[in-house]
């Protein structure tokens, strides 16, 4: 039950105080009713929920500590973005980008922060940050991409 | 730490994070 990155203490601790955890097993023979409610074709998938139970962020596939710290940081911060608090969605994802800088979900971090902080504060140049910024540091990703109309956006 | 202690009922789980205001992080796993 505590193996991989579940074997990380700082994880079992970040896992205990800031969620609820849950494990679900899979039968793929005879799929349970949670397996057909969120459509689950391969495990692991990992599924964040606000406290209502809607499903706001969701990773499949192994990941090594420092990504999952990431990924759980930015479900986080996906819940407060969809629930219009993008002032402390800007802070959960700043905190993904300086603590998991390497992991594979901090470019949609920077992404999802420029656009918290445009809706936030109405300033387009949040919007040319986030893309400046993926530009630098991220430029083969899908986000650097996705941002690339922001280009355009004057400083 | 004595490890994670994983709830196994979802719906055990979501009456928790009603309690708490927490997220809940579910992992669907298979043992093969």
């Amino acid at each position: 039950m505590n193996t991989g990155p579940y074997s990380d203490e700082k994880v079992q601790r970040f896992l205990q105080e800031r969620f609820i955890p849950v494990r679900s097993r899979c039968f793929w023979d005879n799929p349970t009713p949670l397996m057909q409610k969120y459509g689950i074709k391969w495990t692991p998938t990992f599924l964040v929920h606000d406290p209502g139970g809607n499903e706001h962020h969701r990773f499949v596939g192994y990941v090594p500590s420092d990504d999952l710290f990431a990924q759980l940081g930015l479900g986080i911060g996906k819940i407060f973005y969809d629930t219009d608090r993008m002032d402390e969605a800007i802070r959960q994802f700043q905190t993904v980008i300086d603590r998991h800088p390497d992991a594979g979900a901090s470019p949609e971090a920077v992404f999802l922060k420029g656009v918290a902080e445009y809706k936030h504060t109405h300033d387009a140049k949040a919007l040319r940050r986030a893309y400046d910024t993926l530009k630098a540091k991220y430029p083969q990703t899908e986000w650097a991409r996705r941002a690339d109309p922001y280009s355009a956006i004057p400083l | 730490m004595a490890g994670i202690q994983w709830e196994t009922d979802f719906g055990a789980a979501l009456e928790k994070a009603k309690q708490t205001g927490k997220p809940v992080f579910q992992d669907f796993w298979f043992d093969d």
